[in-house]
Formats: structure tokens, sequence, C-alpha cells
């Protein structure tokens, strides 16, 4: 395992050459870690959260003897902390990719559901409806995650990331926030209401907006994993595909800077208080409304959409003197993320921001809950909770499904492409390599187990290999000689 | 309803293969049209009891 480093920003020992190619380019790994809720309606006898949650695992656990498992395209499924199911997608090096993983795994999560819901139906009656919400709150006021991971260089020290990185991540919530409905009326994103300390090692406890803890799943004197919390789960296929490259652009210059051993600029961006800008952004519709006090002394009004000019700005910029980041992203065009994202600000600059309800979940949300309201006079509270929560339903729901049906939220990856990503890791990450070892192992019977970094074959015979370099994705002689003694 | 899915699993979805680049924004009118579609979908979710639907969901935390 890679050791645990959280303070050291420099190598303790030469890289080799490999590695030192990969730390001097732009390229990234990227990774989506989702923790879906549960519950079940319509049921004769109560059914909670840990019972559900157990009931949709226990295929995996006849199977794999554990609730932690990787499936055949690289990607984790375990059932988490609060009876959590959990998905984390396999090693992506473009956001594109990620964005069929994360698909792949509201797939898996859909059928472990309606199995799950078959056997309930049996013991609990035939109108049982398993739910199985990618979202992150429930109706008590407990909240989860969606977790986004970058590779980050390590020369790029944590606290610069959490004072550069930060600004960007609370106010690029106007276009990746997922919107909830509540008590208090309707606000940008899910989590506002449960984030507050900016920076922090520990999860479950706390609500951070960055995780330090510093897991690099790869060469630690090389690199770090940046964990972000603060991020909604998205429906919206654009929206997943979007806060994965434009958080890729805006690290691409915090590194170069870096690289280059000087200020990139964004330090002055810092917010006093960035819950109290959290709860701002969250609470302004409009986008342009809010007002920040900023760590300098200074005021920066304008709201969510005057900070993101300024990223923006310097990713544009950035881009035109370093053209090379084009190539970064094998399958995403880093100039059209750019041409999209200044849209995303002009839009909501021009008072129209409802034209963005086919991409943005928040604002898809909103405009319906307002045209249902203006069909049917006003609804409660429970009911707008209700449509909210049916949205994020990957097992069961209604509303987001029949939005991509009529048009109503465009998609930029179609059934196929999740069904292929189900089967199929990406083929320019280690992902890869796991994978085929799944795959293989479990055709032929063997037992067997992974992590990020390890392969380990307990029968018929022990072996292991590590796999460090998520960028390598190539068959060693060792790894054929493992997957040789499986026959 | 399971059937749901399969709809959007197999249902006809124009935009489905294009590229980020190539996906035109919808015109107002589309939009609209598409809007009420989506409102007479959603009918079936307005006749079930909203408060034991949102009081069912009670996890128990994590990350």
């Amino acid at each position: 395992m890679p050791q645990l480093r959280d303070s050291g920003n420099h190598s303790t020992a030469p890289l080799d050459g490999r590695t030192r190619s990969e730390v001097d380019a732009f390229t990234r790994i990227f990774g989506i870690e989702t923790e879906y809720g549960v519950s079940v309606t319509g049921a004769d006898a109560p059914c909670n959260s840990g019972q559900t949650a157990m009931m949709m695992f226990q295929p995996i656990v006849a199977r794999s003897r554990s609730t932690n498992t990787y499936i055949e395209n690289g990607s984790r499924l375990y059932l988490d902390v609060g009876s959590h199911p959990e998905y984390a997608t396999a090693e992506a090096r473009d956001p594109m990719d990620a964005l069929a993983l994360d698909m792949a795994g509201e797939l898996v999560m859909h059928d472990l559901a309606m199995d799950a819901q078959r056997r309930l139906r049996a013991s609990h009656g035939k109108r049982t409806m398993v739910h199985v919400f990618k979202n992150n709150a429930d109706s008590a006021g407990h909240s989860f995650g969606c977790h986004e991971n970058y590779l980050v260089r390590r020369f790029v020290p944590l606290t610069v990331i959490e004072h550069e990185l930060l600004p960007f991540l609370i106010t690029r919530q106007i276009f990746t926030g997922a919107g909830r409905v509540g008590e208090r009326g309707f606000q940008v994103t899910q989590r506002a209401d449960f984030l507050d300390e900016a920076v922090s090692s520990a999860t479950t406890r706390s609500r951070p907006m960055v995780n330090t803890r510093d897991e690099p799943h790869a060469d630690p004197d090389a690199f770090r994993r940046l964990h972000v919390i603060i991020g909604d789960s998205n429906r919206s296929q654009w929206a997943t595909m979007m806060k994965l490259a434009t958080t890729h652009l805006v690290l691409c210059v915090i590194e170069q800077a870096g690289r280059e051993g000087r200020e990139s600029g964004f330090a002055r961006l810092a917010f006093v208080d960035p819950g109290a800008a959290n709860h701002a952004v969250s609470r302004d519709v409009s986008g342009v409304g809010a007002t920040f006090d900023m760590a300098d002394g200074g005021v920066i009004s304008g709201g969510a959409v005057a900070m993101q000019e300024r990223y923006l700005v310097a990713v544009e910029r950035f881009v035109e003197d370093h053209p090379e980041v084009v190539a970064s992203l094998p399958r995403t065009d880093v100039h059209d993320v750019i041409r999209q994202w200044r849209t995303v600000l002009e839009t909501f600059g021009s008072g129209d921001a409802d034209v963005l309800a086919d991409r943005v979940d928040w604002i898809c949300k909103r405009r319906l809950f307002d045209a249902l309201q203006a069909r049917t006079g006003r609804l409660s509270t429970s009911r707008l909770e209700q449509l909210d929560m049916d949205y994020h339903d990957v097992a069961n729901g209604t509303v987001y499904a029949s939005l991509c049906r009529r048009g109503g939220m465009r998609t930029m990856l179609g059934p196929d492409a999740a069904d292929h990503a189900l089967r199929t890791p990406p083929s320019d990450t280690r992902a890869v390599l796991r994978g085929r070892f799944v795959r293989e192992a479990k055709a032929r019977g063997a037992r067997y187990s992974c992590d990020w970094t390890r392969l380990t074959l307990m029968a018929p015979q022990h072996s292991e290999m590590v796999l460090l370099d998520p960028f390598d994705f190539e068959e060693s002689e060792r790894f054929r000689r493992m997957l040789g003694s499986l026959d | 309803m399971p059937q749901e899915f399969e709809q959007i699993r197999t249902a006809d979805q124009p935009q489905e293969n294009e590229e980020s680049t190539a996906v035109a924004g919808v015109r107002t009118g589309d939009a609209a049209d598409a809007l009420d579609a989506v409102l007479d979908d959603i009918e079936s979710v307005l006749e079930t009891n909203a408060e034991e639907y949102v009081g069912s969901f009670v996890q128990k935390g994590g990350e």
C-alpha cells in the first residue's frame, strides 16, 4: 500500500523516468464515488435502510463472502457506513469515461434494487417498491456524499489547493448543484446545509469540503489524491462531465504555477469564510446576487458567476499559453468545455438561466416544480420533496426518466454506453488490468481480492501483485503469469 | 415502475449519440411542450402518499 503522507510536498526519492514524465504532463486520473440512499415504500411490514441495503447486497455476499467487491469494469461496489450502497468508478483518464462508468454504477444499483424488490415482494407484499436515491440527503437531515477524486502532482501543497481551489468548488455549484427543496424553500445545492469545515481529515463525523486523507493509490513521492467532498450527486450527464472537466482545468493552472514556482493568482480569490460563501451560493438562485467577503479584506459582488468568471478567464489564458493542455483529455474537447463554461456564465449574466434547465439539475428541478404548480396550484412541501427524491431514484424513479425521454434533459451518452461501461474498464488506465483480473478469476471460480493498487489471488495458488501506477495499462510478464496460474 | 426504467434504456432518445459540441439548445416552444409531456408522465407520482414516501427515507448518515 502507498504510505500515508499528509505533510510532504517534495519527493523523498528521485522519480523514475516514466513517473517523471507523468508528473511533467497535464494528464489526470478521475474518479467519482457515489453513496446511494435506500428506502422501501408500499410494504406490508417495515423495512429500514439497513435491511434494504443488505437485501440488495445479498447476492454479492453469497458470491464473494464480502460486501466489498470490485466488478468487471474495474470499479468498486460496496456497502458503506450507514447502510449506503456505494460505487466508486474505476480510474478514468477522461471525464467522458468517468461519466460512462458513473452511469454503469446507476445500472448496477438499479439491477440490485430490482432483484431485492422481487425478493422483498415475497415477504413484504406485492406493492413493495425499493428506491435507490442518487442524492445527498434523506428526510431526517442525514447527509451523504458524491466525492470526486483527482490525482494531483505532489509538489502542489494541500494548503494551496485549499485556498485556491475551494472558492472554485463552492461557486461552480451554480452549474453543478443538484438542487433541493425543503421546509426553508428551494436551494441550489443538496449539501450546503451540511458542510461546514473547509478542509478536514475525517469525513464521517464532520462535513468538510475537501478531504486531506492522503491515500494517493499511486506513487506517493509523485502524486497525491485530491478528494473533493463538496459536490452534489448529479443526474445530469452534462453536469458530471463539466464538473470534472472544469475542475481539471483549474487544477492544471494551479499545478503549472507550482511547477514554475510562482503564484497562480487564485490566492486572492479565497473567501474569509468558506462556509458562509457556500450558504450564500446555495441560496442565490440568480447566480449573480451574492456578495463575498474575501480573505484579503476585499469584497466581490456579482455572485458565484463573478467568481467563476475570474477562474474561467485564467483558464482561457492558460490554455492559450499552453496549447498542449488540450491533449490532456483524450476524448473531451477542452475548447468545447471552455465554450460551454462561458455560455453558462453569460446565460446567468443575462438573467435567462432557465434555458439551462436541459443540463443543470437544480434549474431543471426548479422549472419542473414551477410548471407543475402553475398547472395544479400550490403543492405541499412533502409533495415537492417527493418529486425531488423521485428525480434521484435510479430504481423506480419516473421524473428523470421522463425528462430524458421527452427532451427536457439532454444526454451525452445513451444506454448502450452505460451497458458497455458496465462490462468494460477504461482501456488506458490500470483499471483494464483489474477488470480483466476480476473477470477471469470469477469465470474460473478462483478466490481473489482487489484493492486500488493490488490484485490478490488466494486460490488455487497464492499470488499477489501491486499496480502502483494508475496510468500504466500494459500487461506485465508478472500479470500474465498470475492470470496463467488460474488455468 | 421497473417498466419505466426499461423505457429509458430503450427509448428513442434523439440526442443520445451526439457529442457535446453537437447538442443544440432546446428552443423555447419545444421546451414548453417537453415540460407538458413530463407533467403528464408524472401524474401517477402525484397520486401516491407523499408523506409516507418522504418519511420512509431515513439513512444513518455516511461518508
